[in-house]
């Protein structure tokens, strides 16, 4: 693909729609119409509470949406390649080469049965052609970058041998193998204590701008993605209600739903009463309406936004929300 | 005379196969007062469950002692003795796991009560009134646990542990697993109940912006230790160890200009508490490091009164500091950037008062 220009996104969604059918009635959208360019060598956060769509993002563009759900309109283009057009195996190629998905509970992800050096191994041996001495030249090198101390050791590890936040590097490692050009990180370091934390996110750091490999951040954390991230985008319930670059976005948030999550961290308590709303157990809950489906919860909903149901809109340059009556600074 | 007063309190684990023990604590001391919070804080690994566990009598010491209103714990005397039932209560971290999945909710709230012999009326009574305190409708308390979010889940299990109006509540990790919005609603529901009943909270937490909320008085656990300890204020403004420091920098404020800006990182992991570090247990991870720190634990020093900590250097550590409480300063941030798109009479309401929670120190 020679007219690709260097700043072209490596990934591009485009209306990305995920539907789960329901017996008897319109199916449920978990993802609605999600619009996300990631250029080479960015960082773009993903915040929302759970139920918002994190994970079912991060598993639609891996084409790893669980039946019966399907994605049912949009485009997924890789390196300016339609992933819909690509069968199974071509997919599988690219996973875990290409594109590489680190997730919470990395326990989970390894197999307890073999080590660290066989787990390194297979992804390497499955995409790469390697003869055995420069995988495990390669695995080590793997270790070593990932900062795990004493690798030659480490290798013949089985995963209830190392901690957690051992464990977490080991499927970076894994994750990193064959230099992917797109990481999706779920909930990666969610389940780290903060210094181990502080230490992953540097590595993350350090590859995306050696490599320029371009990375999803997933995370119920959004004190995170203020120091992490080059771009902040918010899920609510399956739609991006706002999304802007890191410093605008925590300066001056737009969505009432933005200003929530961040009001969540408030010690003031009428501010955090104020935005948080009637926080009585059950008050938000109800049928779907037509309009904004935040409206109930929002305390600046009015009328119309009962009844029409918001565009993403350009607030500020690259900074966009999705709402009737964004807040003004 | 202090509420609960531990000393010197050690608890080894044997190591099955092997003459080893895991030294989960070591010699830990600190009281808690009526109506106050003490937040034990540190990684996982540093022994804040396994005091927590001790403090209700649920494990016995290896050695030290705990005393809850000057009569020593442990042995016989548990949190299940009659004597002490309903008075020291527990809070989990893993709201779903803590609830019964085939009991309704109005059950679980009312089991303490059943279990202390209480009549049908007061129960009925007591339990309406535990739920309307955590904000629960009545009618979801005819509910299962699986019906609820997270969130009103963890309001279920509070309300189970207030409803015998304990004196102490030892809160093991209780926003870690809850949504950031469900987690203020929570900090804010303990916050509140402890205004109102005066219940004294054990708070066992890694959440240090939560900590930094809920507690008058932090104790930071590093393998077991107590490495720093003191008012909630002055030890997140003025950290006097290396550790304290390096946690209080790892925490990411949602706001991407204030940052701790630090020279102490902290390398590497936590050792095992199977094979003990000689002296300092901080040595290997230390940036400050020096000969004595590995060739003798330093003794424990009084910064000032009610703030001490153990490290040769400590003075070093808070001179070479900037000596800003981040958290306040985000706080002062949040208020101006929140503040903005609030109706003026919301936005210009009453102060806060509590002035005595670490948290409104701005200095």
């Amino acid at each position: 693909m020679s007219d690709r220009q260097p700043q072209d996104p490596v990934i591009a969604l485009e209306g990305l729609t995920v539907a789960f059918p329901r017996y008897g009635g319109e199916p449920v959208r978990v993802l609605k119409g999600i619009d996300l360019a990631l250029a080479p060598g960015e960082v773009v956060g993903v915040v929302g509470e759970s139920g918002s769509g994190k994970t079912m993002l991060a598993r639609a563009i891996m084409r790893l949406v669980p039946r019966p759900g399907r994605i049912e309109a949009g485009r997924i283009s890789f390196d300016g390649r339609d992933m819909g057009q690509l069968d199974g195996e071509a997919l599988r190629r690219l996973r875990g080469r290409d594109i590489a998905m680190i997730i919470a509970n990395p326990r989970s992800e390894l197999d307890p049965l073999e080590t660290v050096g066989q787990q390194i191994g297979n992804v390497l041996r499955h995409h790469l052609t390697l003869d055995k001495p420069a995988i495990r030249a390669r695995s080590l090198e793997l270790l070593r970058q990932v900062s795990i101390p004493d690798p030659e050791r480490r290798i013949n590890a089985y995963p209830h041998e190392l901690s957690g936040g051992m464990a977490q590097r080991v499927v970076m490692a894994i994750a990193l193998a064959c230099q992917p050009r797109f990481i999706i990180s779920d909930d990666a370091t969610s389940g780290l204590d903060v210094t181990v934390q502080a230490q992953v996110l540097e590595l993350m750091r350090k590859l995306v701008v050696e490599r320029g490999t371009s990375l999803l951040f997933i995370t119920r954390d959004i004190g995170i993605t203020a120091h992490f991230c080059d771009r902040v985008a918010v899920l609510f319930a399956g739609e991006i209600v706002e999304i802007g670059p890191r410093h605008a976005f925590f300066a001056d948030p737009k969505h009432p739903y933005a200003i929530l999550l961040l009001a969540a961290y408030a010690q003031n308590e009428r501010l955090r009463r104020y935005w948080l709303g009637d926080t009585t157990a059950g008050a938000a809950e109800g049928p779907a309406t037509t309009g904004c489906p935040f409206a109930r919860r929002c305390v600046r909903a009015q009328d119309r936004c009962r009844t029409e149901h918001p565009r993403l809109e350009e607030m500020a340059p690259g900074h966009f929300a999705r709402c009737h009556f964004p807040v003004e600074r | 005379m202090a509420l609960l007063t531990v000393q010197g309190l050690v608890q080894h684990f044997p190591v099955a196969g092997s003459r080893k023990v895991v030294a989960a604590v070591n010699s830990v001391s600190f009281d808690l007062e009526p109506g106050e919070t003490l937040a034990l804080v540190g990684e996982s690994g540093s022994g804040k469950t396994t005091i927590g566990r001790c403090v209700l009598g649920l494990i016995r010491p290896t050695g030290g002692l705990i005393r809850y209103r000057d009569v020593e714990m442990g042995g016989r005397r548990t949190v299940r003795s009659p004597e002490l039932r309903g008075k020291l209560q527990l809070v989990f971290q893993e709201p779903a796991e803590s609830l019964d999945p085939r009991q309704r909710l109005y059950e679980q709230i009312d089991e303490p009560l059943r279990a202390l012999g209480v009549n049908r009326a007061d129960r009925e009574k007591r339990v309406r009134a535990a739920a309307a305190r955590v904000g629960l409708r009545e009618a979801m308390l005819g509910l299962y646990p699986a019906e609820i979010s997270m969130g009103l889940q963890q309001r279920v299990g509070i309300a189970r542990a207030m409803i015998s109006e304990p004196e102490i509540v030892v809160l093991d990790e209780p926003t870690s697993a809850l949504d950031p919005t469900a987690r203020a609603e929570i900090i804010d529901l303990l916050i509140r109940i402890q205004r109102d009943l005066g219940t004294a909270y054990l708070f066992i937490s890694h959440d240090l912006s939560a900590v930094r909320q809920i507690s008058h008085r932090v104790a930071v656990l590093y393998l077991g230790m107590i490495v720093e300890q003191g008012p909630a204020a002055k030890l997140f403004a003025r950290p006097s160890h290396p550790y304290s420091v390096g946690l209080l920098s790892a925490v990411l404020l949602p706001n991407p200009t204030i940052r701790r800006e630090s020279r102490i990182s902290l390398a590497g992991e936590i050792p095992s508490p199977i094979d003990l570090p000689k002296a300092c247990y901080l040595a290997s991870r230390c940036p400050m490091v020096e000969e004595r720190c590995r060739t003798r634990m330093p003794e424990v020093e009084t910064v000032e009164p009610g703030h001490l900590v153990r490290c040769y250097r400590h003075e070093e550590v808070v001179r070479d500091g900037d000596a800003v409480d981040y958290f306040a300063r985000f706080q002062a941030e949040a208020e101006r950037i929140l503040g903005a798109g609030m109706p003026p009479q919301v936005s210009t309401g009453q102060p806060m008062n509590e002035s005595e929670r670490g948290n409104v120190d701005h200095g």
